[in-house]
């Protein structure tokens, strides 16, 4: 009956909210119509600011499901307006933490023993608190400080409810709304993404596989997880403590060289992006710690593996190419690599493809690529895919896109770029 | 425009230096327009037709003020690794992946001499003590540092080096599978270190634009062998699935080259013939000391120690590749039998210095 009821709440509240944000447009709609004034003139950005910060409040307060949609729409400028990513991409993981007891009853479950038989020692308080789980520090019985991501224990259920209230509602606005958007492809989406951040395992194995490609690159470090004490619900991990990537001053304290620490950086991202075709594809500050090496060369602690992703075959090279042809001007190449990518156009033609590349160069403070997607660079170009919807977009590089986009943010806070091209040849010493 | 008119000048604007002749029929390399043509069934390199009499102008004057040009001795210019016999036993052996690698990494370097482009160049008139008119030096960013960039890597509608090399290697090799680690490999290597100042007391822009003139200088010399090694290896009926076409492709590409070698050589003599300025004004070099030491340490590091690395990575490379063959004891015997047996020059040879010929 308790499970009816919280399904009953979810999906209402849920229903509430796309209904609003659904409403709000189509009043405007009707009131222009009805004053012969053409809708599609009126400047809509304060509704959109309105509906998303419903929405993100509704996610906040809701948690669960409803956070990681945000952070999935925050991600996509290239079907959601400005007011809407810039929003709700805020839904950061961080939110108020359950209680302690919630988080024994999975570790108890998990390794059927009781907690204090698995670690000697088990902070009451969380280090930090997710949508999904939430990160503890523990001491093992050897001594070694370490770290425990718990997975809250109804998360599959409300994730589960909360994704056929979503759906329903889809079809149900789909139906009735005049022009509307599919977001069916985008519930797809966040399934299968929340069924492999679900799965810690897999986070496991990503940790394990990118740890693999910086086996001898000492300036790269993943933390060790602990098999034995990791189950589908909790990852027991080496604890990391640094500082963070975007703060100078704590990097300055730590006694970090930042001179060319964004160019090493890129150098990582380059070589799991364009080489290995696996990536670390949430590399916000939170996710990267930084610490002193030696003669003070910043050595990268990366964090979080949930959203790690397998590119198809030749995707580093297509995204290799369409960065090259655009930082030479080559715009037959740039369609080329375009197309390898998976871009398309319903009607196969080359100057949508060429107007979007075109925009997003102009948005370079020098008018030329030199290798950096700048999140101005990215939001021009989404902006453009948005009011062209004839293109289709490949997801990976909507997600590759956001990563160098986060990468070129943190540059931007240390004065530095995040060039893709300039990192391309063997590391500095 | 009628080239006759042209050598009679050394001004030039940026539109002229980028004129193309005027073509019969554009060249397309595997399907790819790219840059050049052809005119009376003979391939015409891009942008040629004010640059090539442009450059020979200021060459000519640089002989009639009895200034010598930079030159780089043949001895000190590595033989492709591996040799023509070692690749074409390669390929007969069915090892390809290797090859495929080394063509592809080769097309994305040509590219990236794009870059050239982006070369900061510091206010001329201000840091070199005599008029610079009437030279290649003036002429840098007035159309010949795009020029190269653009012959380099394409633009616009047409391709470049990049994408002749790409279609030399795809028409030659019957479009081999690109090897998935093309991009890795260009990432690895020995580490970058830092460069110290040879001549601190000059603006970090004018030294930075001599390391890299001295620089490319040398590579595209030292590119000379990779040209007569492509062409002879994807030329050879046995090994070369069209020997004809993949052939022609990296002739058109070594001819395009040429106006490099020679500008270069023209600016980089220039600067030697004059005086340099110190940033803060107080003092002055001549500009043979400085191109000299520049193009010494250049040379030094390309032909020694930096081609010995290369080659041992892409013969262990190759040895890698042999090892998932069948028969591969054998072949790896075979392919040492077949080595050159060239010996880099040491870094303390006194002799491995950049020379000096006529203009």
């Amino acid at each position: 009956m308790g499970t009816l009821a919280n399904r009953l709440t979810r999906g209402g509240r849920i229903g509430y909210t796309a209904l609003v944000v659904w409403l709000r447009y189509e009043v405007v709609e009707l009131w222009d119509k009805l004053r012969g004034r053409d809708p599609k003139e009126r400047d809509l950005s304060p509704i959109h600011q309105r509906n998303a910060d419903l929405i993100f409040a509704t996610a906040v307060s809701m948690r669960g499901m409803l956070v990681k949609m945000c952070q999935i729409i925050g991600t996509r400028s290239d079907i959601f307006p400005r007011e809407f990513v810039t929003t709700l991409s805020k839904c950061q993981d961080s939110l108020p933490p359950r209680d302690f007891e919630t988080i024994r009853e999975v570790v108890e479950a998990d390794f059927a023993k009781p907690i204090t038989e698995v670690f000697a020692e088990f902070d009451r308080t969380p280090v930090a608190a997710a949508s999904l789980a939430q990160v503890h520090g523990a001491r093992l019985s050897s001594g070694e400080r370490v770290a425990v991501k718990v997975q809250y224990p109804d998360i599959e259920h409300i994730i589960a409810t909360d994704l056929t209230a979503s759906r329903r509602i889809a079809v149900i606005y789909q139906r009735f709304a005049s022009n509307p958007l599919d977001f069916l492809p985008l519930l797809d989406e966040l399934q299968k993404h929340l069924r492999l951040e679900l799965d810690f395992c897999r986070e496991v194995e990503s940790a394990n596989r990118i740890r693999e490609f910086f086996a001898d690159d000492d300036s790269v470090r993943v933390p060790e997880i602990y098999q034995s004490l990791s189950t589908r619900r909790v990852i027991t991990m080496e604890f990391v403590s640094g500082a963070k990537v975007n703060d100078p001053e704590g990097l300055a304290a730590a006694g970090v060289d930042t001179r060319d620490l964004m160019d090493r950086l890129m150098r990582i991202f380059n070589r799991m992006i364009l080489a290995y075709g696996f990536f670390h594809a949430d590399p916000h500050p939170g996710n990267i710690f930084v610490n002193a090496g030696e003669n003070g060369k910043p050595v990268f602690t990366l964090l979080d593996f949930g959203l790690a992703k397998q590119l198809p075959d030749g995707f580093g090279m297509g995204i290799f190419e369409l960065m090259f042809s655009m930082m030479t001007f080559n715009e037959s190449a740039m369609l080329r690599a375009f197309r390898e990518l998976g871009f398309d156009t319903q009607k196969g033609d080359d100057e949508s493809l060429l107007l979007i590349a075109r925009r997003m160069i102009s948005r370079s403070d020098t008018g030329t690529f030199q290798g950096e997607f700048t999140e101005e660079m990215t939001d021009e170009m989404f902006d453009a895919i948005r009011e062209n919807p004839v293109v289709t977009v490949p997801t990976d590089f909507v997600l590759v896109a956001r990563a160098f986009s986060l990468l070129s943010g943190i540059a931007h806070t240390l004065g530095q770029r995040a060039n893709a091209l300039n990192a391309m040849g063997p590391a500095p010493t | 425009m009628a080239e006759v008119a042209a050598t009679n000048r050394l001004e030039f604007t940026f539109d002229e230096l980028m004129t193309d002749d005027e073509y019969d029929e554009p060249m397309i390399a595997d399907g790819v327009r790219c840059h050049g043509g052809y005119r009376d069934g003979k391939y015409v390199s891009p942008r040629g037709v004010v640059r090539r009499p442009a450059i020979e102008s200021w060459r000519r004057q640089l002989a009639n003020d009895e200034h010598p040009l930079v030159h780089i001795p043949d001895k000190y210019v590595p033989p492709n690794y591996p040799s023509v016999e070692q690749a074409k036993y390669l390929l007969q052996a069915g090892v390809v992946e290797p090859l495929t690698r080394s063509l592809t990494i080769i097309s994305i370097v040509e590219g990236f001499g794009a870059r050239i482009r982006d070369v900061v160049v510091p206010d001329l008139n201000v840091e070199i003590k005599e008029a610079i008119d009437g030279t290649a030096l003036a002429h840098l960013t007035r159309g010949l540092f795009e020029a190269h960039a653009r012959d380099e890597a394409g633009y616009r509608d047409q391709g470049g080096h990049k994408q002749m090399w790409e279609a030399a290697r795809d028409i030659g090799l019957d479009k081999p599978t690109i090897p998935n680690d093309v991009l890795l490999r260009l990432m690895s290597g020995p580490p970058r270190g830092e460069r110290k100042r040879l001549f601190p007391a000059l603006s970090e822009e004018m030294e930075g634009m001599i390391t890299m003139m001295a620089n490319v200088l040398v590579i595209e010399t030292f590119a000379d062998n990779t040209f007569t090694w492509a062409e002879a290896l994807l030329g050879d009926p046995e090994v070369s699935a069209n020997p004809e076409l993949a052939a022609h492709m990296v002739s058109c590409i070594a001819s395009d080259e040429v106006p490099h070698v020679d500008y270069l050589t023209v600016a980089l003599s220039e600067i030697r013939a004059r005086t340099l300025i110190t940033s803060d004004g107080s003092t002055e070099l001549q500009g043979a000391q400085v191109v000299d030491a520049i193009f010494r340490r250049q040379l030094k590091g390309m032909a020694t120690q930096r081609p010995r690395d290369n080659r041992e990575r892409m013969r262990s490379e190759i040895h890698e590749a042999i090892d998932d063959a069948a028969r591969a004891a054998a072949i790896s015997q075979k392919f040492e039998d077949l080595d050159s047996g060239w010996e880099f020059p040491h870094q303390d040879d006194e002799e491995l210095d950049v020379l000096l010929t006529p203009a």
